[in-house]
């Protein structure tokens, strides 16, 4: 979109006026400001993560006092790990398999909101619940659900005539469950991303098209998706961010044993079982800085992606 | 802020001498041997907790002068987390419980032994435990684990149902099931009463799921020995045999291969099936469902011995920076008081008593069904020694994947062998944390 072609009614441009007093940015009380704020930031995330990354290279045991330097023996240790390769390989499956639905059934919903008329608040809110409990009550409720026994969800498809679903005891559905209460659970917030945005684009837009004769669909492809365009690529660095952070709710649905037949298992949780389990803090730690970098250049490649998409 | 500071100031000097004048007070308390502060750690939660309360506060009748301060935290890998966090930290509780099965991670560093002295001047000597529980508790003939109970996978049975299948003796108890293929036709007698399964057996639950397959394992004479750097000592003959056992089992009309830690004694309350396979402490919701049911020794399904998966709750002494004598003190009284009062934690949760003048009680021999397997600890086998065995542990959780994988039938037994062992060895090939 260029942004020079509409302009909001009346807005004024403001000259900007000269700076009087102090500046909190450039002044030297500045710092006072922003010094509990560092402080707590170096003592909770700066000091750990240059403390995990030494321990990376260290023996350390979670029960044991002493440790033993040891190189990169844990780094080379870890790409021959089978089960680090596995579970990232589910992560990303997981990545794959729930940021898709929850960017595009998040647009679905938001347009329709947006588009239909009456009780839009009802809407907004039916949505968006899901996303404001907490992850053991999601569980909870998800957990009747899947129930093969009696759970809701097999009465269903055998109510329609259908099969029953192993959702909790298939090693090819597993992690698929874990994607579908995910998507249940959080899709309210993308939801209203894109509905905050649907509510920027101005009406005029619209009015003119529709004076130019254009019907629902081409107003939909030619003014809103494109408007939209960096409003999906927030969402869809965000969501892809949140969705390799997957642990709790997978851990939590199958109990901390990684699904039928460890299908559900995220490399946070072998990160985790390694680490506080099984006690091998610095083998753990230098696995957990390998899928860091890892994520790092997810965010690069999709900052570069979406930077050229908007070119 | 010259002004702050000299207030701050004031306030400090304020605080120091309260809390000056606060130990100067509690050391008076202490001397004059007034109130002990005991922490205890334990993760029984359920009926077992209810029961659990019910030994601590016990103790807090007999023993006025100490506080006991108790934590209830969640059971399985947190726990031992936790635990070991606080014991390797030094600011561990002054009593904790503990799965003797777990000693092979915690007996080495992380807890005092017991002193055999201290527990005989309360009246509770070495010889009162049975056999095979002290051997797992004695660490290099050191005490490090106080057993308060045995608890081995246990058979429950629905009278009813095995009546109309015509499986009880003449006296009305189960009629002597001897082998692998009696047990299964036993379960497929039951289903065709019950119209929905025989047995109910919580495949997915990986602590359920184990305690079975180690039973049938241990049966067939199966070993596993696990030194660091591996490779895993294993009897894989046993183990494929063990697992194809469990494959039989769960083929839809014995046992339903999708029953998990929670609908499977919900099956047997609600006479869906007709036996059980789970520790004893289920004896709790046989009961609060009100259906006819009794409990017996697991059967030998392998060879004559029916060697049992059990595990033993006991209380253990963690390692502390600094010990205070009155809190250690107090310990050792709160943990024989536990055990001498463990009637209550048998008749109520279903656990074998470790103490024998508990165990040989009439009161405990009259306790039914839940006295009737007590043989069982005679002939109990603990999960294979590794800083990741025991329960809630890694082995079992990994463990459960190759035995799903089996009941499941997408792992044949010889696979589902191979896919164990194979992480066997490579869990060895890690190194050892301890």
């Amino acid at each position: 979109m260029s942004a020079g072609t509409v302009a909001a009614p009346g807005r004024v441009e403001q000259p900007t006026a000269p700076r009087r007093g102090p500046s909190l940015v450039g002044g030297r009380g500045g710092i006072w400001f922003v010094l509990p704020f560092m402080a707590v930031y170096a003592a909770f995330v700066l000091w750990p993560l240059l403390y995990g990354l030494g321990m990376s290279f260290f023996d350390t045991s979670l029960v044991r006092a002493e440790s033993r330097f040891v190189g990169f023996d844990n780094y080379v240790r870890l790409f021959a790990d089978a089960e680090v390769w596995r579970t990232l390989g589910i992560t990303l499956l997981f990545t794959i398999g729930s940021t898709i639905p929850l960017v595009v059934i998040a647009l679905v919903m938001a347009l329709l909101v947006q588009t239909g008329a009456r009780g839009q608040w009802f809407w907004r809110f039916v949505y968006f619940a899901p996303f404001l409990l907490p992850v053991a009550t999601v569980v909870l409720i998800w957990q009747w659900l899947f129930s093969g026994d009696y759970g809701l969800l097999n009465a269903a498809l055998t109510g329609i005539g259908l099969p029953e679903v192993g959702w909790l005891t298939d090693p090819a559905v597993g992690l698929w469950s874990v994607v579908l209460l995910t998507v249940w659970w959080t899709i309210g917030f993308n939801f209203l991303l894109y509905l905050a945005a649907l509510q920027a684009i101005p009406a005029q837009l619209y009015e003119a098209a529709e004076i130019d004769g254009a019907g629902g669909w081409r107003r939909l492809f030619g003014i809103t998706l494109p408007l939209l365009n960096r409003t999906t690529g927030l969402v869809v660095v965000l969501q892809v961010l949140a969705s390799l952070k997957l642990f709790d709710q997978a851990y939590i649905l199958f109990r901390a044993n990684g699904g039928p037949g460890g299908s559900a298992t995220p490399i946070l949780q072998y990160i985790y079982d390694t680490g506080f389990t099984d006690y091998r803090l610095g083998y753990a730690s230098a696995i957990s800085y390998v899928f860091f970098v890892l994520i790092i250049l997810i965010a690069l490649v999709q900052a570069r992606l979406s930077r050229r998409s908007e070119a | 802020m010259t002004t702050s500071y000299r207030l701050s100031r004031r306030t400090l000097l304020r605080a120091t001498a309260a809390a000056g004048g606060a130990a100067l007070l509690s050391s008076c308390a202490r001397g004059s041997g007034e109130a002990v502060d005991l922490a205890y750690w334990n993760f029984f939660g359920g009926s077992d907790g209810k029961l659990m309360v019910e030994l601590v506060n016990r103790f807090r009748a007999e023993a006025p002068n100490v506080r006991v301060i108790d934590t209830t935290l969640m059971w399985g890998p947190p726990y031992y987390t936790k635990l070991a966090m606080a014991c390797a930290g030094g600011r561990a509780p002054d009593l904790a419980t503990m799965h003797g099965s777990r000693l092979s991670t915690f007996g080495r560093d992380l807890l005092d032994e017991w002193d055999l002295d201290e527990l005989a001047a309360r009246g509770v000597s070495l010889d009162e435990f049975p056999q095979p529980v002290l051997d797992r508790v004695l660490v290099d003939g050191r005490l490090m684990a106080l057993p308060l109970d045995t608890h081995p996978l246990v058979l429950y049975y629905n009278t009813d149902i095995c009546e109309k299948a015509g499986l009880l003796a003449p006296d009305g108890t189960l009629a002597p099931i001897h082998g692998a293929e009696q047990m299964l036709d036993a379960g497929r007698r039951a289903a065709e009463v019950t119209g929905a399964i025989g047995i109910a057996l919580g495949s997915l639950h990986e602590a359920h799921i184990w305690m079975p397959f180690w039973s049938a394992y241990r049966q067939l004479g199966g070993q596993m020995r696990l030194p660091d750097g591996g490779p895993a000592e294993v009897d894989r003959d046993a183990m494929v045999g063990a697992m194809t056992f469990l494959r039989d089992l769960c083929d839809g009309t014995i046992c339903s291969p999708s029953l998990d830690g929670q609908s499977s004694p919900a099956a047997f309350a609600s006479q869906q099936a007709g036996f059980l396979f789970v520790g004893p402490w289920e004896v709790t919701s046989a009961r609060t469902a009100g259906i006819p049911f009794s409990m017996t020794q697991f059967p030998a399904l392998f060879g004559d011995t029916p060697y049992v998966r059990a595990d033993s709750h006991s209380f253990v002494l963690p390692a502390q920076a600094q010990v205070d004598p009155a809190a250690r003190s107090a310990a050792y009284d709160m943990a024989v008081s536990m055990l001498r009062n463990s009637l209550a934690w048998a008749a109520g949760g279903g656990h074998i008593p470790a103490l024998s003048a508990v165990a040989d009680s009439p009161e405990y021999l009259a306790e039914k069904p839940v006295s009737n397997y007590r043989e069982a600890a005679q002939v109990v086998e603990f999960d294979p020694e590794a800083y990741f065995s025991g329960s809630g542990s890694t082995l079992m959780a990994r463990a459960g994947q190759s035995l799903q994988g089996v009941t499941g039938r997408s792992l044949t037994p010889e696979q589902g062998a191979d896919d164990l062992i194979g992480w066997l060895d490579d869990q060895l090939t890690l190194g050892n944390p301890l």
